[in-house]
């Protein structure tokens, strides 16, 4: 009985002419920045990489989790591996990236080239076979390129279904998350420092207390994915509390995590958002407000809070007009002075991985490769690059050169631990154990049931 | 009942099975044949229509949109078209042509309906029942491992808890609201206008009205002003703010709440024209020997349309087994509000385990062999 | 019927009231979101939409130019200029996120750089330095207003032309007319032949379409998809199509088939008996007999098709070319969780066809059930 199918596939014929007659007539898109004009971009890059590469007339698919103003910024960038190769890349992204792309590579309608988010998502699919090993050479490539390169090879190096380990995901831009954002003029105001120790951060804390005010603004509200603003506390505190291998441990799961050690930090966590004087509209507030409108309680009049903990992102979701540096600014989240640590930093990035082999899409990882891949979504916004051949004179404002700075000036820097725990993990039961925590419950038995989960998917 | 049925000569069974299989082997070829002749002819005035239709993407849409609807009606025409020119109504076989028409013909009606079904309803049954004794990847065989873990799992247990909840609550609720509406608006003039109001959250996708109760649940802090409705009658009355989804147990209610909002006006379409239906002399004679409106409502009204409110229960229960849509919009399931067809969804997507997300899939369709058993046997009952 | 209750005023009067009471919490939170879109986005973020009518207080910063743009005025250096962006009526004002009600409008405040700040209730400040001040900072003014309701259309415009909604309106006309009328098609065609025609395996047959019902569709979506792309469909708009027509057939079956049994045997028997095919028969005489009951499915179809994610999600691309409205509105949720207003007028777009569609429709749709319904009891 085959009549469904072969409707199927003359319908197909139909459908897909269509958009082909259309996108044929399209012309190149247009490129942000003109080349060879601006001396902060490294053009000859450009160049080199547009005479290595002809690829006209093919195609290449790209999905990723950017949606609107993300999603023309990546559009800028591939413009210009249009523009070098002649090839076309036709990019789409979705909220729902983390499912779809498990459905998409299960079913096999992979995308060419997709951007994970999260490492933790990426390993599956490597070990189900569905992600295409990017070689030993781009492995070397980042190792050499990239600050702290090796820690960056690990991030995208996983094992395959052969259970043999390869590098996988190529790591191109990365988020700070250790920031702390306040408004100046506030702290001006009412006479406050910026601290520089965790023990000044927490006795400035208890002065706004003092003061009458809240120090605090804390969201943990993301719909469905509720609770991972927390997440990124409890491994920010990890960090400062314990040193980085043990972080290393708790990632891969060799100390469980109801160890004393984890505990501790979920409290320091606790501490914060646990103590109703701390955080604006109380405990019972942190987890129903959501993480978007959680920051503009640093710009109400009279400011319902002074600080907010949260990733360099997060300035989009800032009132509309607000100016960087001059409403609104941040400080780096400080480590205890006591405790020798350095000064660790946490971060988060995204990893492009091939997913359906193809000429264009090996020549968009070597894209990616050049300086100029870099720096054009630099100089535009939300944009640090581990990568030292790229020119930090191209960030587009001060906010995020100096964010860089943290970046590559990190004594430690760790990737968010929640993106490298398995998805039913990180993206799972950690939020839920956060949501319980803030509830209510206590650190030991979240661990503990957070523990069990993950003993459950083993 | 038809005059020219299919009595088959009965000798043996073999022979029987034979003229079944070479029946449906004539309608398969005519299908084919039907199908084919269509498609080439959608296909052909795609190419002719193409060439002349300027480049503009909403004509093409509408084009093949049209075009795809044209072929599924060349089907039932083409496919019948060459049943009727292969046995012929006429000539020296008259009797036998006929026949054996009318034994290809119900299996050319039949047949997409029996083809569609097959590839998108019965193999993925029969696909999850076999990844529910595989692994992760479906690829090594793990037995009754994961019917194992689900007896244990915790989460699991939540889940089953949850959707109880909700079918004893939603469709109760919603016929209940339904029966009530649907009783009162037959009684008054703007009756029809009022029905329209109420059936409206029906047109509303599960999306669109998760994002209208977030509104509402909507919570701020205590001090600031307001602006989920609920929360605001809370403080007016002078309570405290309430983050409503976050709220052990009662989220469960208010999540219902909206699904119930939803299909209330489903049942009260239904129920409504169930009670026009009623004959008026019974209703007349419960008048006459002094009955209430409450009377005649509860003791004659409500039982003459049982058999539809069951039906109109069954419907709503098997949606509400489905529905995962409101759960993931609003909570994910966090907060203690997983339900099995998201948890199922969990699995697939987060935990990326086809075995234990088909095994949760088959649980959700064993908790539904009762009813499918109790509508089967009303099928039956109707057919005799 | 309304006979019986008319001997009782008070009765009467109860049930319009329930009936107002029933209708007034069916369409309250309808009604807000649509109050809701049409507000401006700031007093929409800090008040409920049932003040939408009343003048609301507010507390705003605004930046004064800075003092570098001072111009020389009798001797003064003078930065003038207006603290709202459109209208308001200052009550009270402040120059320190601690105080920010501290003076009365018309006050004159020194300020820490020496310049005199006043401001009246219209909004408008003056600050005055005696010496040609210097940075680039301006100062913040807090300020209490009182502003008037603000209506807008402009969360509309917003949604309909920036957010590429316009797109996705038309990809899901394009998923729901054919998702809606060729499974009523095939399902008539089953229905006449499971109703009116003999065939071995027809009570089987039958049993397995209602057993079918209940099959959860979340079991379908990766064996399909992975069928569709070995075929070579892929993500298209034929694979939906398909995938949606399939998952509406077991109802239409029953529904039309509880229908179609129920039409008048002598009808069909005579036109039989006249020598009319059963072909015939069906396209002359059942379909227009059945066209509630058609219209009615109809009705049910395109609204979950319409208001279809899941399928949508799997079948269909996530790009430009291929999102549907549902699932635009999710990325919406998604991305823009903060801003009602984006929320409330995409959730109106997306609701306003299917409601015009059951308005359109709802006559058909009383009387197809009256039918179906009854006999399916």
């Amino acid at each position: 009985m085959k009549t469904p199918l072969l409707a199927g596939a003359v319908a197909l014929a139909l459908c897909s002419a269509a958009p082909m007659v259309v996108s044929g007539g399209a012309l190149a898109a247009d490129l942000k920045f003109a080349p060879g004009e601006d001396a902060r971009f490294n053009w000859k890059s450009f160049e080199d990489f547009k005479a290595a590469h002809d690829l006209s007339g093919q195609e290449m698919s790209l999905f990723g989790p950017w949606l609107s103003a993300d999603k023309d910024l990546i559009e800028s960038v591939t413009a210009y591996f249009e523009e070098a190769t002649g090839a076309k890349v036709k990019y789409s992204g979705s909220d729902s990236f983390e499912q779809q792309i498990v459905i998409d590579t299960q079913a096999g309608s992979a995308p060419n080239v997709a951007v994970f988010p999260q490492p933790g998502l990426a390993s599956d699919l490597a070990s189900k076979g569905l992600l295409v090993p990017l070689g030993n050479e781009t492995a070397d490539w980042i190792k050499n390129n990239y600050a702290a390169g090796q820690s960056w090879v690990d991030l995208g190096t996983y094992e395959g279904k052969d259970g043999t380990s390869a590098f996988y995901a190529f790591p191109y831009k990365a988020d700070v998350k250790s920031l702390v954002w306040f408004v100046p003029e506030n702290f001006e105001d009412a006479g406050y420092e910026v601290p520089t120790t965790m023990e000044e951060l927490k006795a400035l804390s208890e002065q706004i207390v003092a003061d009458g005010a809240t120090p605090w603004c804390i969201g943990l509200g993301s719909g469905g994915a509720t609770g991972w603003p927390a997440t990124d506390w409890v491994e920010d505190l990890m960090l400062r509390t314990q040193p980085p291998e043990v972080y290393d441990q708790w990632v891969r799961n060799e100390i469980p995590f109801d160890d004393e050690r984890v505990v501790a930090a979920i409290d320091e966590f606790g501490a914060f958002a646990k103590n109703d004087k701390y955080v604006d509209g109380g405990t019972s507030a942190v987890v129903s407000t959501d993480f978007r409108d959680s920051p503009k309680g640093l710009f109400a009049s009279p400011p319902k809070c002074y600080m907010h903990r949260q990733a360099s992102f997060i300035p989009s979701f800032f009132p509309e007009g607000t100016e960087l540096g001059r409403d609104a600014d941040f400080f780096y989240f400080p480590a205890y002075a006591e405790k020798d640590l350095g000064t660790p930093v946490l971060g988060a990035g995204t990893l492009f991985a091939i997913t359906k082999d193809s000429e264009v899409a090996r020549a968009f990882i070597d894209f990616l490769k050049t300086p100029i891949a870099h720096e054009i979504w630099m100089a535009q916004a939300g944009f640090l690059t581990p990568y030292t051949g790229a020119n930090p004179d191209a960030y587009a404002n001060d906010a995020l050169r100096k964010q860089g700075e943290i970046l590559t000036s990190a004594t430690t820097f760790r990737f968010d631990a929640s993106d490298l725990m398995p998805g039913k993990i990180g993206a799972g039961a950690f939020w839920t154990g956060m949501i319980d925590y803030v509830g209510g419950k206590s650190a030991k038995d979240v661990g503990a049931e957070i523990q069990k989960e993950w003993d459950a998917i083993k | 009942m038809a005059i020219s049925s299919t009595e088959a000569p009965r000798s043996t069974h073999l022979p029987a099975i034979l003229h079944f299989a070479a029946t449906l082997g004539v309608a398969l070829f005519i299908m084919i044949a039907g199908l084919g002749i269509s498609v080439v002819a959608a296909l052909a005035v795609f190419t002719a229509v193409n060439a002349i239709l300027p480049d503009i993407k909403l004509l093409q849409a509408v084009l093949v949109m049209l075009l795809g609807v044209a072929a599924c009606f060349g089907y039932f025409w083409g496919s019948n078209r060459i049943l009727d020119m292969a046995y012929p109504a006429r000539g020296e076989n008259i009797a036998a042509n006929i026949n054996s028409a009318n034994a290809i013909r119900p299996w050319l009606f039949l047949g997409p309906a029996v083809v569609i079904l097959g590839i998108y309803l019965v193999y993925p049954v029969i696909n999850s029942i076999i990844l529910s004794f595989h692994g992760p990847d479906g690829n090594q065989w793990v037995g009754g491992a994961n019917y194992a873990w689900l007896a244990k799992d915790a989460a699991f247990r939540e889940s089953m808890r949850n959707n109880i909840f909700w079918l004893i609550v939603v469709p109760t609720a919603a016929t209940f609201f339904g029966l009530v509406s649907a009783a009162l608006t037959d009684r008054i003039g703007w009756g029809n206008i009022a029905k329209s109001l109420i059936f409206m959250p029906m047109a509303i996708s599960f999306v669109g009205a998760s994002v209208i109760w977030k509104f509402i649940y909507d919570f701020r802090p205590q001090g600031s002003e307001q602006i989920g409705i609920l929360n605001a009658i809370v403080t007016f009355f002078g309570g405290d703010p309430q983050a409503w989804i976050t709220l052990p147990l009662w989220n469960n209610f208010f999540l219902m709440v909206i699904l119930i909002w939803i299909q209330t006006g489903f049942a009260m379409v239904i129920l409504s024209a169930a009670l026009r239906g009623i004959p008026e002399e019974t209703i007349e004679a419960a008048i006459i020997d002094g009955a209430s409106p409450f009377q005649i409502f509860y003791k004659i009204k409500v039982p003459q349309i049982w058999g539809t409110i069951a039906v109109v229960w069954t419907t709503i229960t098997i949606l509400v087994l489905k529905v995962f849509d409101i759960v993931l919009a609003m909570t994910n399931g966090q907060w203690g509000t997983q339900v099995l067809a998201n948890y199922m969804f969990d699995w697939m997507f987060r935990g990326l385990d086809f075995g234990r997300a088909s095994t949760i899939a088959l649980v959700i369709m064993a908790m539904v062999t009762p009813i499918m058993v109790w509508n089967i046997r009303e099928a039956r009952k109707d057919m005799k | 019927m309304s006979s019986v209750v008319g001997t009782r005023p008070a009765l009467t009067w109860a049930v319009h009231l329930s009936v107002l009471f029933l209708v007034a919490l069916w369409t309250l939170p309808t009604l807000g979101i649509l109050v809701s879109s049409f507000r401006d986005k700031d007093q929409l973020a800090v008040s409920g939409w049932w003040t939408a009518l009343v003048p609301a207080e507010r507390n705003i910063v605004a930046r004064a130019a800075p003092p570098e743009d001072a111009v020389a005025e009798n001797g003064n250096w003078i930065i003038a200029g207006n603290v709202f962006e459109g209208s308001g009526k200052a009550t009270a004002f402040g120059i320190s996120s601690r105080e920010p009600a501290a003076y009365a409008v018309g006050d004159t405040v020194e300020l820490r750089d020496g310049g005199r700040l006043t401001l009246d209730a219209t909004g408008d400040y003056t600050i005055s330095y005696v010496k040609k001040p210097d940075g680039n900072r301006g100062q913040r003014i807090f300020v209490t207003s009182v502003e008037p309701p603000k209506f807008t259309t402009a969360n509309y415009r917003t949604v309909l032309f920036s957010e590429g909604l316009g797109k996705s309106f038309i990809n899901t006309m394009t998923v729901t007319i054919p998702a809606t009328v060729i499974p009523i098609l095939i399902a008539a065609y089953a229905a006449y032949a499971l109703a009116w025609m003999q065939f071995p395996g027809r009570a089987l047959l039958l049993a397995t379409i209602v057993g079918l019902l209940v099959v959860p569709l979340q079991m379908s979506l990766i064996p399909l998809l992975r069928l569709y792309n070995d075929i070579g469909i892929g993500k298209s708009f034929i694979g939906i199509w398909l995938a949606h027509t399939a998952f509406g057939l077991p109802l239409a079956i029953y529904l039309l088939r509880n229908y179609m049994a129920g039409l008048p045997r002598e009808i069909i028997e005579s036109a039989r008996v006249d020598g009319a095919s059963d072909f015939e028969i069906f396209r002359k005489i059942i379909l227009p007999l059945s066209f509630p009951a058609l219209a009615s499915f109809a009705i049910f179809q395109f609204l979950w098709v319409w208001n279809d994610l899941l399928v949508a999600t799997v079948f269909l691309g996530n790009n430009e070319e291929q999102l549907v409205l549902t699932g635009r509105l999710r990325e919406l949720l998604g991305s823009r969780g903060g801003n009602w207003e984006i929320l409330t007028a995409s959730a109106f777009v997306a609701i306003v066809v299917p409601i015009l569609v059951f308005f359109a429709m709802q006559r058909y749709l009383v009387r197809g059930l009256l039918a179906g319904s009854v006999k399916g009891g």
